[in-house]
């Protein structure tokens, strides 16, 4: 019995640590943002608290979440900087389940620190944590969560996105495809995500509107290999992807020049990516070529510098999103000490002026962007774009 | 002395199925010289069985007075969720020895059936306590269905054919927003393809609507307290024996005119029930219910848990759930995972390393290596300990700070730093006990710098990481779980 | 459709197949010896994938490189399936050794615990990028048959698979080493008593799973270029399928297994849907299940007791 005393008095410590601070927990990404380089000179500056940011930085969408993770990482610093402010980001893993992201969810609630989100990036995640940020009146915003009942609905007054929804998107894209592209016949390939689905629905729908012959399939996200279904769409005009992953498009788009087919490639949001390079093929984005703006390009090249080169479009609307509330923690700030309320309030007010995505950035009273526009890019190949209408 | 068999079985005075008893018992001897850890885990294993029902009902009771946070209470409810999941799971593997991979299934169409029946989908709103019931019983026919093929296919075949069910489950609740039947000429909308099923009603039992977590927290804690319960009633039963039997033999379980097939089935509808019910609790707190929920990581999650605790005890599937969740929560959080991570090493230190002089020895040649090591190199090359340590506030952040190197650039040095760690580490298990010891230190001291530079920024994928390494060493030390009786199969 | 359809589905099915076949083989020759099902497998796969992928990147990549084709196929190669074997037997020693004799189930957590492990290394050492080979015209090329183009990767693919097949059946038939693994496989106790370092035959075993495993690895980047850390899990997971449906612990059941599993994904995406294409090879493979309860080749297990 002697042995086992220390052994229980351990055990019981490491469990009581292990209990004890569930609230608190903040990761610092202020290096060295000791030399207090006050610009901004406000009240700002003794201004504190945290945001959470929720991606999936584990499972199946990793590639995207790590990009998501470090957008916010690098503006939280950045803004720290500017600013002479010293916000904390506390990161919140959701590997896209909706349930992991409630259980995240409910722990930003119980941290009184954060006082508002960044995230999650899947619709079906927001639907799951709506209701408890609701009822917490912490706001959040979203970088990629694009269905449009989110907002349309009303039931989540705290949720805002930086992005524009699917249903501003998909008319866009059928128009163009129909009229510019002269397609007779396209072939739809969803990726089974909600995302996905939701944009294939839209355009599929402003297709058959303009009378062009739709086939519809998908793929799961898994999967690496597509030269069976390739054989099966290479006969259409034009092969629309709705895809996350770049490079899966690029392995279906390869597939198709292997098998001797010459329809178009025409993707959306995430396909506008240094990854997929195509030749000849389509990509349609919320963003703007945001290494070819010039107020941005400074950005990116501080950001390849820390976090080495990105390749999807998901991170930069989580920079914006970030700044959004941060700027809204500090608005709040000067009427008093912030409460979730107040930055909630103040995220209403958002007014950015250029943005990261190139254009102001502010809220209508459903929580969408306002005055969305769409990009419709030609891939030239070897990451060269030429805008294609306007 | 000689040994009694350690089993539930014991109180019962049955002799133990499918054990010579004198080989059982040289087992046990050896696992009692096995380790402090192995003693207290005796000790544990020896209470009564309304010992951990007592534990777990009183604690669960108070637990939610414990804290003003519904975080906290949220991860107790998750912890009481997976302890239902590996209770039912238990019946199948832990009793009737099936390797069933398709568990996950019944828990993600236990959800689906319950957010069909009670949500705005298709406008059907069933009162709680009627849901439930269909929902246990399709449950429980379903799990019938697929034990069928148990009767002709077995061991990893079966495996493979309910991992196949798996699979299919959530392929088909992925998709089966499309399905254009050959007579309809609009797709059926069956599951909300990969949108799920939003808005479904919360239960309502005696009249009041549960909303709150705290509400769904005791709803679990009443059903792992039944459950484990009615599983204690269940294994000291004629079918208990019967099904430990068909595990352990079922050539000669047959022989012995037990109906081998009959218990199969009879297994996968009760585990299917509980996984079953267990959904809808699930779908009605998380006010929804979506296919990413219900994918393979999560059975391989309830696995671990069962294995873990010990398959076919339980105190031990409840206490493998319970630990499992609580590790995997507490290491979202930098700081507290430092805080677990420093902590395990040193309870593994202290359960491996005796007598406590020698424990002594190595704790305090560490801290003077460190230290050591951190003014040769700080006075040789200053940038490698001119980093502020993160999440360091405090007296933590200064001993980190003074003791660890940390460079300015970690990203490189750390991952080679990591991979250094694990070759050392998995070199040490090859050693003498004398060298272990000295190559003990400098390990230790790589450890902490591996973590301070490395995983400290990335907790996420620390998280799994140390989840696997867990697993593995976990299983190594004690391959039958913690609270699971060494068997010997005799061949 | 016609018939130029069906031959490139077989074509496309084909080349799957094998890098499935491949990855089969591993875990039947495990699971012959140890009756251990090794899911680490899928991740040794991973590893060897990327292996061969910074081999190509350090060679200049793909349409830059520093050395002729051929040699930058031989050292990718040979490093994946190096390297890979290097870590299957690394996992069996520390990892697998000590559970010889425990439960069954106990392994098969602890080959869980090794695929997480593996997993998140490669998530934190390589990142969550997803990394191309790039090999879109790295061969040039192809020929055409009836209408039906197939590259030269591809034909590289299946004739190099083919050929560790027959390798490793004439390993198994025709070598001492191969003996000692059949007898192994048969009763261990029996082949330890014997006088065969069961030990030795078991770590053999690992490695040629494993360089097996490697070589699939650089096989599927060539074809089908994407790698990233999760890779394995699908993969391994399919290959698993593979050697149930063929008998598991039997060699030619592993590799027609692999076939099969290639050539009815390709062709029920290829014919009736993509989407629904694991719903109709798992339901396919569950009724084979049921009328040949012990897979396609494997022989029921004959008992004395």
């Amino acid at each position: 019995m002697k042995k086992l005393l220390p052994i229980l008095v351990l055990v019981l410590a490491v469990f009581a640590a292990g209990c004890g601070g569930d609230d608190d927990e903040t990761t610092g990404t202020t290096p060295a943002a000791t030399n207090g380089a006050t610009t901004g000179g406000t009240a700002a500056a003794d201004c504190t608290g945290s945001i959470g940011v929720m991606a999936p930085i584990t499972g199946d969408a990793a590639s995207i979440g790590t990009e998501q993770l470090n957008f916010t990482k690098f503006a939280v610093s950045q803004y720290n900087e500017e600013n002479g402010t010293s916000f904390q980001l506390v990161e919140g893993d959701t590997q896209l389940d909706p349930a992991q992201a409630s259980t995240v969810a409910q722990r930003f609630v119980s941290n009184d620190d954060i006082l508002a989100v960044v995230g999650p990036a899947g619709s079906q995640e927001v639907e799951a944590v709506g209701p408890i940020f609701t009822r917490a009146d912490l706001g959040f915003i979203s970088g990629s969560a694009t269905r449009t009942s989110l907002t349309q609905s009303g039931d989540f007054p705290t949720f805002r996105r930086v992005v524009p929804n699917d249903d501003a998107q998909g008319p866009t894209i059928g128009t163009f495809i129909a009229e510019e592209l002269d397609a007779k016949t396209v072939f739809i390939v969803d990726d089974q995500t909600s995302y996905s689905t939701g944009l294939a629905e839209s355009v599929t729908e402003a297709l058959e509107g303009a009378e062009v012959t739709v086939q519809r399939d998908s793929v799961n996200q898994d999967q690496s290999d597509f030269s069976a279904l390739v054989s099966r769409a290479g006969n259409a005009d034009v092969v629309f992807l709705p895809w996350q992953l770049a490079n899966k498009a690029q392995v279906f788009a390869q597939q198709l020049k292997e098998q001797g087919s010459d329809a178009v490639v025409f993707g959306s949001d995430g396909l506008f990516s240094a990854d997929f390079t195509a030749e000849g093929s389509y990509v349609s984005s919320f963003a703007p070529d945001i290494k070819e703006i010039e107020s941005s390009s400074e950005l990116v090249e501080a950001y390849e510098a820390e976090y080495g080169e990105f390749t999807s479009t998901f991170g930069p609307p989580m920079y914006a999103a970030t700044q959004a509330a941060l700027a809204a923690i500090s608005a709040a700030c000067e009427d008093g000490e912030p409460t979730r309320e107040s930055v909630n309030e103040k995220l209403g007010e958002t007014d950015q002026q250029d943005s990261i995505l190139g254009d102001a950035i502010s809220f209508d009273d459903s929580g969408d962007v306002e005055g969305a526009r769409f990009y419709l890019f030609k891939v030239l190949g070897g990451g060269k774009y030429e805008p294609a209408d306007g | 002395m000689p040994q009694l068999p350690r089993d539930e079985e014991r109180s019962t005075g049955q002799p133990r199925i499918g054990t010579d008893e004198w080989v059982a018992s040289v087992e046990g001897r050896r696992q009692r010289r096995s380790g402090v850890l192995g003693q207290l885990l005796e000790r544990l294993g020896q209470l009564p069985f309304w010992a951990p029902l007592l534990v777990v009902a009183a604690f669960g009771l108070l637990f939610p007075f414990l804290t003003d946070s519904d975080y906290v209470v949220r991860v107790g409810f998750n912890a009481l969720v997976f302890a239902l999941l590996a209770l039912g799971l238990n019946i199948v593997v832990g009793y009737a020895g099936l390797l069933d991979l398709g568990y996950i299934a019944f828990f993600g169409f236990g959800a689906y059936a319950y957010a069909v029946l009670s949500s705005n989908k298709f406008d059907i709103h069933l009162a709680t306590v009627p849901t439930l019931l269909v929902v246990v019983v399709a449950s429980a026919l379903l799990g019938l269905v697929l034990g069928l093929p148990s009767g002709r296919v077995t061991g990893d075949y079966l495996a493979i054919v309910t991992l196949f069910f798996a699979q299919i489950f959530v392929t088909f609740t992925t998709n089966a927003n499309r399905i254009t039947l050959p007579w309809g000429d609009r797709p059926l909308d069956l599951t909300g393809g990969p949108n799920g099923i939003g808005g479904v009603d919360p239960f309502s039992l005696f009249g009041v609507e549960a909303i709150a977590v705290t509400s769904y927290f005791y709803i679990a804690l009443v059903l792992v307290v039944l459950g484990m319960l009615a599983l204690h009633v269940l294994s000291e039963s004629r079918t208990g024996r019967a099904w430990k039997a068909v595990r352990e033999d079922p050539l000669a379980a047959e022989a012995m005119t037990i109906p081998v097939f009959r218990l199969k089935l009879l297994a996968f509808a009760f585990g299917a029930a509980t996984a079953g019910l267990t959904g809808s609790l699930f779908a009605a707190q998380q006010i929804g219910v979506f296919p990413q929920n219900f994918e393979l990581p999560l059975l391989i999650t309830i696995y671990a848990m069962v294995i873990l605790g010990g398959a076919g005890s339980i105190p031990g599937v409840v206490l493998g759930a319970l630990t499992i969740t609580v590790v995997l929560e507490v290491l979202r959080g930098p700081d507290d995972a430092r805080l677990l991570f420093y902590g395990g090493i040193l309870l593994g230190l202290a359960i491996a390393i005796r007598p406590w002089q020698r424990l002594a020895a190595v704790l305090a040649g560490t801290a003077l290596f460190g230290f050591l090591v951190h003014v040769v190199v700080g006075s040789l090359w200053p940038r490698g300990t001119a980093r502020v340590a993160a999440q360091g506030e405090g007296l933590v952040g200064s001993i980190v700070e003074a003791w660890v190197l940390l460079p300015t650039e970690p990203g490189t040095i750390g991952n080679v730093a990591f991979v250094v760690l694990v070759a050392s580490v998995l070199g040490m298990t090859l050693l003498r006990p004398l060298w272990r010891a000295v190559l003990l230190v400098p390990t230790l001291y790589l450890a902490a710098f591996v973590w301070e530079n490395r995983l400290i920024f990335q907790p996420s994928v620390t998280r799994l990481l140390i989840l696997g390494a867990l697993l593995v060493v976990l299983m190594n030390a004690r391959p039958q779980g913690l609270f699971g009786t060494a068997r010997v199969e005799i061949v | 459709m016609d018939g130029t359809f069906l031959l490139q589905q077989f074509v496309n099915g084909l080349t799957l197949g094998s890098v499935y076949a491949l990855i089969a083989l591993g875990y039947s020759l495990v699971y012959g010896i140890l009756k251990l099902l090794n899911f680490a497998h899928g991740e040794v796969y991973m590893i060897g994938a990327f292996i061969g992928y910074f081999v190509l990147i350090g060679l200049g990549g793909p349409d830059d490189l520093a050395v002729p084709v051929v040699v930058a196929l031989t050292l990718m190669f040979l490093a994946a399936m190096l390297g890979s074997g290097i870590l299957g037997v690394l996992i069996e020693r520390f990892a697998y050794r000590r559970l010889r004799n425990a439960p069954r189930i106990a392994p098969l957590i602890t080959a869980l615990g090794v695929s997480f492990f593996l997993q998140s290394t490669a998530l934190l050492l390589f990142g969550a990028k997803f990394r191309s080979y790039s090999t879109f015209q790295f061969l040039g090329g192809g020929i055409e048959v009836a209408g039906v183009r197939i590259s030269t990767t591809r034909i590289l693919v299946v004739v190099a698979a083919f050929s560790l097949m027959v390798a490793l059946t004439l390993l198994v038939g025709r070598t001492r080493l191969g003996k000692a693994m059949r007898a192994t496989a048969f009763d261990r106790e029996a082949a330890a008593m014997m006088g065969i370092d069961v030990d030795r035959v078991i770590v053999a075993t690992f490695l040629i799973g494993s360089i097996l495993a490697g070589a699939a690895g650089v096989m599927f980047g060539l074809v089908f270029f994407s790698v990233y850390h999760l890779m394995g899990f699908t993969a391994g997971l399919k290959g698993f399928t593979a050697a149930v449906v063929g008998g598991i612990g039997h060699i030619p059941g592993a590799m027609l297994g692999g076939l099969l599993i290639g050539l009815a994904e390709a062709f029920s995406a290829g014919y009736i849907s993509s989407t629904f294409q694991d719903l109709i090879v798992f339901s396919i493979l569950i009724a084979v299940m049921l009328f040949r309860p012990t897979g396609l080749l494997g022989k029921a297990d004959i008992r004395k007791v």
